[in-house]
């Protein structure tokens, strides 16, 4: 009887405190090398796996996402020293722009736009004030840049 | 006065250093320059169109009928059939160079307003409209053009005034102050005319492109920093590089 008792106690305390040790949160092997692999000592961040969340327009097309990457790109052969470049960006806008009244005024692109400052420096190497650009896209590739913030021909649908 | 020629070849050698300059100083890309060269060159003719029998109105004239044809072809070339476009380009060019030239050379009066210093600055915003919402061009580019037509249309008015001064002489020419002025105000027609001029200027600025860029760009204490580092060698070294 006792022997029962004795063992239904341990069993007891056994389940209680598995119950009681906190699970590990379910991290993707790779971010902490799989099993055994080296953890992240404590106080430093890891980098949280983000999640890419697409958006489809059905005007507008795919909200892109990779523009970060694929601007300092497009803009290695476009423009002079573009190694020591600095950008920034805005968020992906919907947007649309109108041809020249001279080519017909109709609408000539739908799409997402992406306003960039890019600082580049003169050829003296005195760094300029950052040059004001909107990137147009079709889904995630680059159809075209404009100079500036502002063009009467187009039309920002998100403000 | 100075003849045609005379203000072809100093308005283009003006254009000439000053689109040379912005393309230095990276305001402009070569291709932006050449145009920026020949709207310098054509502003540098502009104030004698109202000449009725002077070169620079038959040049002016054939160059806009030319224009306007070409544009129309473009426009319409997907829409319409080749013997409607060769009748509408044909009635355009007809019409500008000759219906439209004729009228413009019975209401205009040479050096009246079109030799005048707002009218200079009119045709500078006229332009940079035109060319951001026509042909679709960038702020800085519009405005670009604008000012060379501007700047163009000065070389003009500048010359016209030095060649009032008879150096061998040493007297003033009947047409001293005729090219170079804010306005006209003998009559009451005159002061009318130069009153409407005037309101124009922020009437057709209001639709003008964002003058932000072009500001940074040329009139800035970066722009004159900008300017001075490609104005000499910035390492020192002259004809290496």
């Amino acid at each position: 009887m006792m022997k029962h008792f004795t063992y239904s106690v341990y069993m007891l305390l056994s389940f209680a405190l598995i119950g009681c040790v906190p699970l590990e949160p379910s991290q993707p092997s790779s971010v902490y090398g799989g099993i055994g692999g080296a953890r992240a000592p404590v106080g430093v961040t890891t980098p949280t796996p983000s999640v890419d969340v697409k958006v489809v327009d059905r005007v507008y097309g795919v909200k892109p996402i990779h523009y970060s990457r694929s601007i300092p790109i497009y803009f290695s052969t476009k423009l002079a020293r573009t190694q020591k470049a600095i950008y920034k960006y805005s968020e992906p806008k919907r947007a649309y722009k109108r041809k020249g009244f001279a080519y017909g005024g109709e609408v000539s692109w739908r799409g997402w736009l992406v306003e960039t400052s890019i600082a580049l420096p003169n050829r003296a190497g005195r760094m300029l004030t950052p040059k004001p650009y909107m990137v147009l896209f079709n889904d995630e590739q680059i159809v075209e840049h404009i100079l500036g913030y502002s063009h009467k021909l187009i039309t920002k649908v998100d403000k | 006065m100075a003849n045609f020629n005379t203000h072809f070849m100093v308005a283009s050698g003006a254009s000439a250093m000053v689109s040379g300059t912005l393309l230095s100083m990276e305001v402009v890309t070569p291709e932006e320059a050449v145009y920026a060269f020949l709207l310098g060159t054509l502003g540098g003719l502009l104030p004698d169109v109202d000449s009725s029998h002077s070169t620079s109105i038959k040049v002016g004239f054939n160059v806009l009928s030319l224009l306007m044809t070409m544009m129309i072809i473009f426009v319409k070339s997907s829409t319409y059939s080749l013997i409607e476009m060769f009748i509408v380009a044909g009635l355009v060019f007809v019409g500008i160079r000759y219906a439209l030239l004729d009228v413009f050379r019975k209401i205009s009066k040479h050096r009246g307003m079109f030799h005048s210093i707002p009218v200079a600055f009119i045709w500078g915003i006229l332009v940079s409209i035109l060319m951001h919402y026509f042909f679709g061009l960038n702020e800085l580019v519009s405005w670009v053009y604008g000012l060379m037509v501007t700047f163009g249309y000065f070389v003009h008015l500048i010359l016209d005034e030095t060649y009032s001064v008879d150096l061998g002489n040493r007297r003033m020419k009947k047409s001293a102050g005729t090219a170079l002025k804010f306005g006209k105000f003998k009559t009451l027609k005159d002061k009318w005319h130069t009153l409407i001029i005037y309101l124009s200027i922020p009437l057709l600025l209001s639709f003008a492109p964002d003058t932000a860029l072009i500001q940074n760009a040329i009139f800035s204490h970066e722009a004159w920093l900008n300017f001075k580092d490609v104005l000499l060698p910035y390492n020192g070294r002259w004809f290496i590089n």
